[in-house]
């Protein structure tokens, strides 16, 4: 299936958007999402949640071009990162928030179902 | 019986007690980057490469020349050897290729420690401003060589993927093998970390004379370069156990 996918799917388009790699840990009462954002700066970022998804549209400071480069055999330059991702647990877009430190986009999203704590009798 | 993985050398190539540096792919790259910015920065000479009907059917194309992507580098008239890839070594060629890699330096009769440079996945990698490298050694020479350099040592827990079973094949050549490990991102390129196992080589390859600037300025643009790779060697992680190196050994010490 991923083999299939990478066959199918670059992660880059001709749209000049990269796919950022992304990591998703589900920690307790939140998930926590992170993303490599090379080349971005936080103001430059721009982070929208649903309850069950979470999309970064991060534009770089500088486009970077690459030239004769693989199938496309032509100048091609990137802008900015896009990619959404489909959270395994729904979440509370309100409680989110998110820090960008040497390059990493880290975003905490409680989940929507706490635990209860059951006593013991 | 054909082998498995063959390691093929240009003709007329020669090894003066030669120093192994191994940056196959791994967490973070470490390896990857680092070799290969040591091979570009110093111009070292392309002398081979390894070949295996294990690897996927890649070759790569640099200034539109053909070239294998493991590849095996050479400098300082055969002292210092580099072994890199440019592709995630698929899990089931782990042993077949350590093992082929053991026997072919003790072919080209290495005595100095081998040097496998690699990461160490830190969940709390964004917080670390210089990652710290640590390292593993596989024989009473190899753990000198290491007391000798003040080297801060794992001492408990699981190591996973091609750096352990080189460290394991050369023990049973009787070569010795060190593994060294910078902090870094488990999933992202890491060239802070490279950089930071790069300076830890200059202290076992005293000739090495490369300053580490360049990486890390160009660290960002590295990192863009490098995701594919990533993307590769993580799918390829979860088979080789490298979660485990999470894990506590059970044994009662």
């Amino acid at each position: 299936m991923e083999i299939e996918r990478r066959i199918l799917k670059a992660t880059w388009g001709y749209n000049g958007n990269l796919e950022p790699l992304y990591e998703v840990e589900d920690e307790d009462d939140e998930i926590l999402v992170t993303f490599d954002l090379p080349c971005v700066r936080k103001e430059d970022v721009e982070i929208n949640t649903t309850k069950d998804t979470v999309e970064v549209i991060a534009k770089m400071s500088n486009a970077v071009c690459w030239e004769r480069w693989g199938v496309v055999q032509k100048e091609i330059s990137f802008q900015s990162f896009r990619r959404q991702i489909r959270l395994p647990e729904p979440i509370d877009p309100n409680k989110a928030h998110a820090t960008l430190k040497n390059g990493i986009l880290r975003i905490t999203l409680p989940k929507t179902k706490r635990k209860v704590l059951i006593s013991i009798e | 019986m054909e082998e498995v993985v063959k390691i093929v050398e240009e003709d007329g190539v020669e090894y003066k007690n030669p120093i192994v540096i191994e940056g196959l792919p791994d967490v973070g790259l470490v390896g990857t980057i680092a070799a290969s910015y040591i091979v570009e920065k110093l111009n070292y000479k392309e002398i081979g490469h390894i070949e295996s009907d294990l690897f996927p059917p890649v070759m790569v194309i640099h200034d539109g020349k053909l070239k294998n992507p493991f590849r095996i580098y050479s400098a300082e008239g055969g002292r210092i050897v580099v072994v890199l890839s440019e592709v995630a070594v698929p899990p089931k060629a782990v042993y077949p290729l350590t093992t082929a890699l053991a026997d072919w330096f003790h072919k080209i009769d290495v005595k100095q420690p081998v040097i496998s440079v690699k990461g160490l996945p830190m969940k709390n990698r964004m917080d670390i401003e210089k990652p710290e490298v640590f390292a593993v050694g596989n024989d009473e020479g190899a753990m000198k060589e290491l007391k000798a350099k003040q080297m801060d040592l794992l001492e408990e827990g699981f190591i996973a993927g091609t750096y352990a079973i080189m460290l394991r094949e050369c023990s049973k050549r009787k070569i010795s093998a060190i593994s060294l490990l910078a902090q870094c991102y488990p999933v992202y390129p890491d060239p802070g970390a490279a950089a930071s196992a790069i300076e830890t080589v200059k202290k076992f390859v005293t000739s090495l004379d490369i300053d580490v600037g360049e990486l890390l300025e160009n660290a960002e643009g590295i990192k863009l370069k490098a995701r594919d790779l990533m993307q590769q060697t993580a799918l390829s992680a979860s088979e080789m156990q490298k979660g485990m190196e999470q894990d506590m050994p059970i044994m009662y010490r």
